[in-house]
């Protein structure tokens, strides 16, 4: 059992500030992703945590204990890197023993548990190679085990599957995940990798320039983005964005676009939005939230038409990804693959009222509704 | 890593744990010192009581047979201002830099464009003209004593094949010829040296850069003052600075070949220094001179690194 | 443009081998005189290869006990090289991973590097007949150690920043004290490099003269000293010479020819990494 308490931290290079005040708690048995562009600070959090790096303010509290001052081997806590950090010079066996030997563990339980980790992964019968002998997956497996075999209270992941060819980096993010259901213990992994962040974590942290951002549940941050950058940050495709104009329509709001081009609100969220009446705001609206009006399937009241003319046509094979212009800006939509347009023609496609955010330009946070 | 730099100040807590971490700390912070203590120590043996020591014996007036401890003042760094024989050994010193370093230079650069491009077996021609660079200086000198032999060694022999007739001449007493001998036993070992490293740098430099400044017409000079020569410079720079301070220090070459003779034409500043200092136990004398090569030598590295700063 | 390049490849090739053939000349000469008999050595016209083979003159140096001061070499040389060796990784550890002292005290240990023996052997001896230590083991250690320090820790300066530092990271947090990274995972790491630098600590110290000329008397002498006790005012001991030279420099031409691979890395300071 773990519980992480983060309370103001601060961690500095010189002039250049790396984390600006982190507060942050972590549940017992929790699964903790930390995400951001590189350079938001997650892998130096990471690294604080681990005692790699020493604090300029705050407190990093485990289970009731204030860590701060405590070296890194006192922490009693297991770190996979990203490099996999195996030593060259030792077999399968004595890199997941490694950690055993350093605390003097006496050989029949280092034999028992090295066997214990290695078959959980499924690498028992790799423990006399040499890490060169490994695939990078093997590999993986190793790191992960040399964590697995001592009975840390806290697990670390740093950027661990960003090493590995996308096919591998699936198995190993499915298996990561079932380590932990397993294991059950309280873990934390950094990555950049948001689709990672999005099938791993119980509770996302995003953060951006030294500070969180918004943390919560996948879904949350997904469907609940606090802040543009949330919003932009989460989903792939990215979310489009459209600086645009909120105006009075008939009875209710409507944005408004080039070429006479408008879209009503939906009329249960015009009272949220009512005082943004005449201003600015910026649109936005994921790819897969719009469709093509015609595709057989029932359309939803709150679908709204639009009439574009597709630029550019990206299929994939699964989906087609079509691009047209608003207000100047270059949008994405996420069609069927079946819907394939050429270049140059006009189509009508189907705007979903219900899941677009408005987005205020002034602070960039997204306007509650 | 841990820079042992300021850690959080509010920790502090109460009880026993603060104590333990407090404990573990200050191990962490001072192990970075107790690991270049020993060395630094052992080095200070030669980095700094020498220096120490000669300035303090050199204003005092020892020698063999006077203990005279008392303060001279800079009497002996006067006497050693209009000592011809210091002036010449340093005249000497300067000859041989300025003539081995560049025929070294010369030599080992066009060694390294021969073996550039491929050569079959060229890996097993490095490995044999590494040979003399790994070869102590003093049985170079040794075995070049033994090749210019007048009469039994070889050079002669080989000179008088060219000349058809018998070579006499006497390459470690003859005025005229003992700065050739000893130039060549010095840069027959170490224009391999040269040839090492900038055979490694010319090896390096980005090929496709030569090929375009080809394809634009640039002929070889052009290409190797504009291209090649900026990409080995740093090398270059390098293997020169080791060599001319080697060259400064020339001392195992000559003691075997001439000990500075005849009489004292080859005599270098080491040379020199060694005959006053443990021939003719001139203490004091030898402490003045031995620190103003350090001096001289302090603010030719200063300025020589300086300037490749500047270079870069 | 084919037959050109063939014909190129000719060519480089015959100079190559001219090339070569001139700088090892010096040493099939040295080595051919320490296997012919006296009457070869001073024939006139010299004796380009000698009708046999024949190992007396390294016979009457073994029998006459010259070779003890290889032995000599031996001790001095790797005791010091193993203690310069040692003293010297852990300061470049500190320098290489905690920046201790700076760029300044870097550059102050290379700079010991460049002080002219002559310079240092002076105040030595006279330090060294206080101390009892002239014509001793230890006082030519402990001086090759401090000589070579500075080229260990900047060449292993180099090597420890090769290692990947995760890998001491990992260390740390599975358990590991600052020490036991040291141990268990930098020394190990940096084994080739240790290796190779401590065989050119070892060239050094072996093939060193000045030092040894001065402060060794007849207990310690080493090879390269021994060797210059042959030359004579009008005539050298040409067989003495030759035969031990060739014993003190074989050796040494087998362990750099182990170490190809960092040669050049070894012999520029490490300003090439070859």
């Amino acid at each position: 059992m773990a519980r992480l308490e983060i309370r103001g931290l601060r961690k500095s290079y010189g002039k250049v500030e790396a984390l600006k005040g982190i507060d942050l708690d972590i549940a017992d048995g929790e699964f903790c992703v930390f995400v951001g562009p590189s350079g938001c600070g997650k892998s130096t959090l990471l690294r604080t945590i681990a005692g790699l790096e020493d604090i300029n303010a705050g407190t990093i509290d485990i289970d009731g204990e204030v860590v701060n001052n405590l070296r890194p081997r006192d922490r009693n806590i297991a770190m996979v890197f990203q490099n996999y950090a195996l030593y060259p010079y030792l077999n399968v066996y004595e890199n997941i023993a490694f950690g055993l030997r350093a605390r003097k563990v006496p050989d029949a339980e280092v034999k028992v548990r090295v066997g214990n980790a290695a078959e959980m992964l499924g690498i028992s019968g790799l423990l006399d190679r040499t890490p060169r002998q490994l695939s990078g997956g093997q590999r993986q497996r190793v790191a992960i085990g040399r964590a697995v075999v001592r009975d840390a209270r806290l697990f670390l992941f740093d950027e661990p599957l960003s090493n590995l060819d996308a096919q591998l980096r699936d198995g190993m993010r499915a298996e990561i995940k079932r380590l932990h259901q397993e294991i059950g213990k309280t873990t934390i992994y950094v990555t950049h990798d948001q689709i990672e962040a999005m099938t791993l974590a119980d509770r996302i942290v995003l953060l951006r320039d030294g500070l969180i951002e918004q943390q919560g549940a996948p879904l949350d941050l997904f469907e609940r983005p606090a802040t543009r950058f949330v919003a932009g940050f989460l989903g792939s495709p990215q979310m489009n964005f459209v600086e645009t104009k909120l105006e009075q329509a008939d009875d209710g709001l409507a944005l408004v676009f080039d070429q006479d081009r408008k879209l009503p609100l939906d009329p249960t969220r015009v009272p949220a939005f009512d005082k943004w009446r005449g201003r600015d705001v910026i649109l936005g609206i994921r790819p897969e939230h719009m469709s093509r009006s015609g595709d057989g399937a029932s359309r939803k009241p709150a679908e709204t038409p639009l009439n574009v003319l597709v630029d550019l046509v990206q299929p994939t094979g699964t989906r087609t990804y079509a691009q047209f212009r608003l207000n100047g800006t270059e949008i994405t939509v996420e069609l069927p693959s079946h819907t394939v347009e050429r270049p140059g023609t006009t189509i009508e496609i189907l705007v979903d009222m219900s899941r677009i955010i408005l987005v205020d330009p002034e602070t960039q946070r997204v306007i509650p509704g | 890593m841990n820079s042992g730099g300021a850690t959080g100040e509010t920790v502090a807590g109460p009880g026993g744990p603060a104590l333990l971490t407090r404990a573990s700390q200050a191990a962490d912070r001072n192990f970075k010192y107790w690991m270049i203590f020993p060395a630094v120590l052992v080095i200070l043996l030669i980095g700094l009581f020498p220096v120490i020591y000669t300035l303090i014996v050199s204003t005092q007036n020892l020698t063999m047979m006077d203990e005279d401890t008392t303060f001279h003042g800079l009497m002996h760094y006067r006497a050693l201002l209009e000592d011809a024989r210091f002036w010449e050994s340093l005249l000497h010193t300067f000859i041989f830099v300025v003539v081995a370093l560049p025929a070294e230079l010369i030599f080992g650069l066009a060694m390294a464009y021969l073996f550039l491009e491929r050569l079959p077996g060229r890996q097993i021609f490095v490995a044999l003209l590494v040979l003399p660079v790994i070869t102590s200086p003093i049985i170079a000198g040794a075995t070049w004593r033994l090749l210019f032999d007048n009469r039994f060694g070889p050079i002669n022999q080989i000179l008088g094949w060219f000349a058809g007739e018998p070579v006499p001449i006497l390459w470690t007493v003859d005025p005229n010829f003992v700065y050739p001998a000893i130039l060549i036993a010095e840069i027959w070992q170490w224009t391999p040296f040269m040839f090492l490293l900038l055979l490694a740098a010319l090896s390096n430099v980005d090929q496709s850069q030569i090929e375009a400044a080809e394809l634009d017409g640039a002929g070889f000079w052009r290409t190797f003052t504009r291209i090649v020569l900026p990409a080995i410079w740093p090398v270059m720079a390098i293997a020169v600075l080791i060599r001319a301070l080697d060259l400064f220090r020339l001392f195992d070459v000559i003691w075997a070949l001439t000990r500075g003779g005849p009489g004292t034409s080859t005599e270098t500043i080491s040379i020199y220094a060694y005959v006053l200092g443990f021939q003719q136990f001139e203490t004091s004398y030898t402490s003045a001179m031995a620190f103003l090569v350090i001096v001289i030598l302090a603010v030719s590295i200063t300025l020589i690194l300086r300037r490749m700063e500047i270079d870069r | 443009m084919r037959a050109d390049k063939g014909l190129g490849l000719t060519l480089r090739y015959v100079t190559a081998i001219a090339v070569t053939v001139v700088f090892l000349f010096p040493i099939y000469w040295l080595a051919m005189i320490s296997f012919k008999t006296p009457e070869e050595i001073f024939a006139f016209p010299p004796v380009w290869w000698p009708e046999s083979i024949q190992f007396a003159n390294y016979a009457v140096l073994f029998k006459d006990g010259d070779v003890d001061t290889i032995w000599n070499s031996m001790v001095i040389a790797t005791v010091s090289t193993v203690c310069a060796m040692f003293l010297g990784t852990m300061c470049a550890y500190s320098i290489a991973r905690f920046r201790t002292g700076g760029n300044f005290f870097a550059d102050w240990v290379l700079s010991n590097r460049m002080i002219p023996p002559i310079v240092i052997v002076f105040p030595i001896f006279l330090l060294y007949v206080q101390l009892g230590w002239v014509d001793t083991y230890v006082g030519l250690i402990v001086l090759y150690t401090a000589f070579n320090l500075p080229y260990v820790i900047w060449m292993m300066r180099g090597y420890i920043q090769d290692i990947p530092l995760e890998l001491e990271e990992s260390a740390l947090v599975d358990g590991c004290s600052r020490w036991q990274v040291f141990m268990k995972v930098v020394w190990p790491m940096a084994r080739g490099g240790l290796f190779a630098t401590a065989v050119f600590t070892f060239v050094f110290a072996w093939n060193e003269f000045i030092f040894a000329l001065v402060l060794t008397r007849s207990d310690v002498t080493t090879f390269p000293v021994q060797v210059t006790h042959y030359f004579g005012g009008q005539s050298n001991f040409w067989a003495k010479i030759a035969a031990m030279s060739m014993l003190g420099t074989v050796p040494i031409f087998i362990a750099v020819a182990l170490l190809q691979r960092f040669l050049v890395r070894g012999i520029s300071l490490g300003a090439v990494k070859g």
